[in-house]
């Protein structure tokens, strides 16, 4: 399919690497460039390293990594022609048909080629695979892009409606898989290009429960059996490095801080009251004042003039406080750290006088796909009526038998 | 164009064939039992093979037979039924509404059902019997008196069906039978890891595999015969990979495919000690030793073919299902990695995954290690009756793929506006940055912006904090402008949400009243704190 080779030559298809986001395909032309918001290269200088590697952007700022196809990074840089399968629904497919080195498989419709390409890769050179695509645009440009890939001698692309017209092999494949809008149309049809001297293998890929339910009616008047229904997702993980939590007793030894701090101020500020009051009672030559209340209150009616700076402290406060748990439930600090490191980090040094060690802790990343599609497999059993014996299966590829 | 028979013709694709189509004389043989129960018997030729309480069979009577079909049993014969297609239920009026639990409904006593059995009475008759002496029967719905029969029949039915040993009907077995075994590794894991791997005939692989060999077993049968694989392991005997014996394999299949080492002899330094295997012909005293000698010279020719190749690198993946510590091995087997080859590693662990690529991202030769947790949900399909199985597996384990990448030190990342650090440059121009937390946090930012426009203000201040309808309004002083309002909601909110803030913005319903009143209060904050520095 795919170059094999060490080291990139020109005419190769390569993958480019930007971001996780940003994949794309590239041949290799010596004479253009490639050029993108992450640097300028031109083709030629690829020319000769080896895949995998990292490439730095001729400007000096920016780099590249550049990658050998595989039908997974192919999934993640094809151009989208349609709605397309990802891991997830391949693999699981891939297994359940049974799909392996020189399987014998149909697709249809081949869509963007997603699917296409994975089996291709995995039946390899002595399997084969029969695409089928209705639209017609679609299908010569999935009939380029298999030719431009080397999978001309492992795929048969043909523009046809398999729901009317039917598959163009007969007793020929270990498997078919249908995504399809009205796949039981196309139920019978793949009955008839199924091979008959083995379990022979069906999948149908639907997003709607109702689609399922007249597919499963379709399969089970066709006379496949074990039919069954999966769901399969892919849950990506986020993990992230951060500092060893916090035990509450720091966070209490801290308060007890503070409640000291307030009370010694407290106590300040009676003692600049007691003061002020004894001046003005020495000024006024009254009765001495023991009570205390009086006293707390006196001072706090002397600390009036001062409350500009008591009120400036309060904030202080808790807006050292309040800002770095709010930032680190913020959801969105892995990508842009600059902020909330420059707020998380001032508090740190105080409360451990050690290092913080990091741990890495995980979670499900927050938006995840909920759902792709329906897969109904469903099987066909070699079964000759019980009056013979068995047959062979040389004998029964020849002379294939219609089911009971 | 129409293909009878395509470009290959029968018997070689049959050639080609990780297994045989029909069982054989030796095969594993998986077998489903009426309860949903799957049993792996050994069917060796002019044995009698034994399935539990349901009686025991003559192996001959399924040499040669293909795979998937249904038998019953009875004297030690089989008899093969056609598949079972679904049947439709009829949906009646019927309720539970008068059946009580623990009412005497069943006349027919065990003895009576044993001497039955016996006497060699079909199992739909006797079905057929229970029914008819069963006081309520007729009481129940149709869907219940499906179940009641298929109970009855788990119960009193003696048939088996043959399950094709094919990679995922093998992980299945082993996956209920004993997940510890194959470390949790589901039948979907399986098949993503296999993917991921980029899994082909003629590629070459590096494996440790310690979940009894499920993962040699799907890399096997996914190269048919063609490429190489070479596997790690703890032992200093040739690994034994139980699952592999599952699958039937042609020897084709693994002889010169499947290669071994251990974690002694994959180490370049290490130098095995091997007893001596050239002896000059005039001291070869018997031909017993002769022999010896060949057989101690082939192992030894094989340890050190093995060891070159391993050392000559360029695999093409390497997989990891290990008990032993995931970053250690990556660091011993990632040299002979070639440079794009995939590096999956399983694990039933999450913690150990993750701390593996807070480790993998230290050093710069592995491309976006990334953690996924397979999910799979499977449906019970009977027509009216379709739902998700009650009883489902919790995990599958996590699989960790990285790319492997040749590093260039001297390239450099390009820097973006929205990930610089806002210079504390002290200008003219200053400006007022509203910073809300909420979980409205999309809505607000719009509002922030417009404030931004309507209060200027002209000298430096300090923080004001203000409570209102529960969401914290930080009023911070900024020495810039509106560039750095949109720098910062643009880097605090992910795209999604700025989008969706975009959208909503303004004919949104939820904010009119409150959101007036916001600009109001900031708007007052605003002027509180100019006063306040006044």
């Amino acid at each position: 399919m795919w170059s094999t080779a060490r080291e990139i030559a020109a005419g190769d298809l390569v993958i480019i690497w930007l971001t996780r986001d940003l994949v794309q395909p590239l041949i290799i032309t010596p004479g253009k460039d490639f050029n993108s918001k992450f640097g300028h290269y031109r083709h030629a200088d690829l020319v000769g390293i080896p895949y995998g590697s990292k490439v730095a952007s001729r400007t000096g700022k920016g780099f590249i990594h550049v990658l050998r196809p595989t039908p997974e990074l192919w999934t993640m840089a094809l151009p989208h022609r349609t709605q397309i399968l990802y891991l997830a629904d391949i693999a699981f497919i891939t297994s359940h048909l049974n799909i392996k080195r020189g399987s014998r498989v149909i697709e249809a419709g081949t869509g963007s080629g997603s699917f296409s390409h994975s089996v291709a890769r995995t039946v390899g050179s002595i399997g084969h695979l029969w695409s089928y695509e209705f639209h017609e645009v679609r299908a010569s440009k999935a009939r380029e892009e298999f030719a431009r890939h080397g999978m001309n001698d492992i795929v048969t692309l043909t523009h046809r409606n398999v729901c009317k017209d039917g598959f163009t092999v007969t007793d020929a494949v270990d498997a078919v898989f249908l995504d399809l809008p009205a796949p039981w149309e196309a139920v019978e049809h793949a009955k008839v290009a199924l091979r008959k001297d083995r379990t022979t293998r069906i999948c149908c890929f639907s997003p709607c429960m109702e689609q399922v339910m007249r597919t499963v009616n379709a399969l089970n008047d066709a006379g496949f059996t074990e039919i069954t229904m999966y769901e399969t997702l892919l849950r990506p993980i986020d993990v992230s490095h951060v500092p060893v939590l916090q035990p509450v007793g720091e966070i209490s030894e801290k308060l007890k801080q503070a409640e000291r701090k307030r009370e010694d101020k407290r106590l300040k500020q009676i003692a600049a009251g007691r003061q002020s009051t004894s001046k003005r009672k020495r000024e006024d030559e009254g009765t001495p004042v023991k009570d205390q209340t009086i006293m707390e209150e006196a001072a706090e009616e002397a600390a009036g003039g001062s409350k500009r700076i008591k009120t400036d402290d309060e904030d202080g406060a808790p807006l050292d406080a309040v800002p770095t748990p709010a930032m680190d439930l913020d959801p969105h600090e892995e990508s842009d750290a600059a902020l909330p490191t420059t707020v998380a980090s001032p508090p740190a040094p105080s409360p451990s006088p050690i290092a913080p060690k990091k741990i890495s802790v995980s979670k499900v990343m927050p938006e995840v796909r909920g759902h792709t599609s329906y897969l109904t497999f469903a099987s066909l059993q070699p079964f000759e009526p019980p009056a013979e014996p068995a047959p062979s299966a040389a004998a029964a590829m020849l002379a294939p038998k219609p089911k009971p | 164009m129409i293909f009878a028979m395509t470009s290959h013709d029968a018997s070689s694709l049959q050639e080609l064939d990780s297994r045989d189509v029909t069982i054989q004389s030796g095969d594993l043989v998986l077998l489903r039992l009426p309860n949903g129960d799957v049993k792996g018997v050994k069917v060796e030729k002019n044995s009698t093979v034994a399935v539990g309480r349901l009686g025991s069979f003559h192996a001959n009577e399924l040499i040669g037979q293909p795979y998937g079909l249904t038998y019953e049993m009875a004297n030690k014969i089989l008899k093969a039924v056609p598949p079972r297609t679904l049947q439709e239920v009829e949906d009646t009026e019927a309720t539970n509404e008068l059946i009580n639990d623990g009412e005497f409904v069943q006349p027919l006593t065990i003895d009576e059902i044993e001497k039955l059995k016996a006497s060699g009475v079909h199992v739909s008759d006797m079905i057929k019997m229970q029914i008819e002496q069963h006081a309520n029967y007729s009481l129940k719905t149709e869907y219940s008196k499906e179940k009641y029969k298929k109970r009855k029949e788990e119960k009193y039915s003696k048939s088996f069906t043959t399950i094709e040993p094919t990679l995922f009907n093998v992980c299945e077995y082993w996956f209920n039978k004993d997940r510890a075994r194959i470390r949790d590794i589901r039948v979907d894991s399986l098949a993503q890891m296999l993917n991921l791997a980029n899994i082909r005939p003629g590629g070459r692989y590096l494996v440790v595999d310690d979940a009894s060999g499920l993962v040699v077993a799907g890399i096997l049968e996914r190269m048919g015969g063609e490429g190489r694989l070479l596997t790690i392991c703890d032992t200093d005997s040739p690994p034994a990979y139980p699952v592999v014996a599952n699958m039937n394999f042609k020897p084709h299949v693994t002889s010169g495919v499947l290669v071994s080492l251990n974690w002694a002899t994959s180490e370049e330094d290490y130098i095995p000690i091997i007893p001596p295997s050239d002896v000059p012909p005039d001291q070869i005293r018997s031909e017993r030793q002769k022999s010896r000698l060949n057989k101690r010279k082939a192992v030894t020719d094989l340890l050190t073919r093995t060891r070159d190749e391993l050392f000559s690198g360029e695999f093409d993946s390497l997989v990891v299902a290990s008990e032993y510590d995931p970053w250690s091995i990556l660091q011993k087997l990632i040299p002979y990695v070639a440079g794009s080859g995939s590096v999956v590693v399983h694990s039933p662990h999450l913690q150990i995954l993750a701390d593996l690529q807070t480790q993998m991202r230290t050093t710069s030769q592995f491309l976006s290690p990334t953690i996924t947790e397979p999910w799979l949900r499977r449906y019970q399909i009977l027509p009216g009756r379709t739902h998700p199985t009650m009883n489902t597996s919790g995990s599958g384990g996590f699989i960790l793929h990285a790319i492997k990448i040749y590093d260039d030190p001297n390239a450099s990342a390009i820097t973006f506006p929205r990930r610089t650090k806002p210079k504390k440059a002290k200008t003219e121009h200053e400006g007022i940055e509203l910073f809300l937390h909420d979980a409205w946090l999309g809505p607000w930012y719009i509002g922030v912006r417009r404030i931004q426009r309507r209060v200027a203000l002209k000298s430096p201040m300090s923080p004001i904090v203000l409570q209102r309808h529960s969401c914290m309004v930080f009023v911070y002083i900024f020495e810039r402008n509106l560039h750095y309002v949109h720098a910062m909601s643009a880097g605090l909110l992910s795209r999604e949400s700025r989008m969706r803030a975009m959208s909503r913005s303004g004919v949104n319903t939820f904010g009119r009243e409150v959101y007036n009143q916001l600009i109001v209060q900031c708007a007052l904050a605003a002027n509180l704190a100019l006063q306040g520095q006044l």
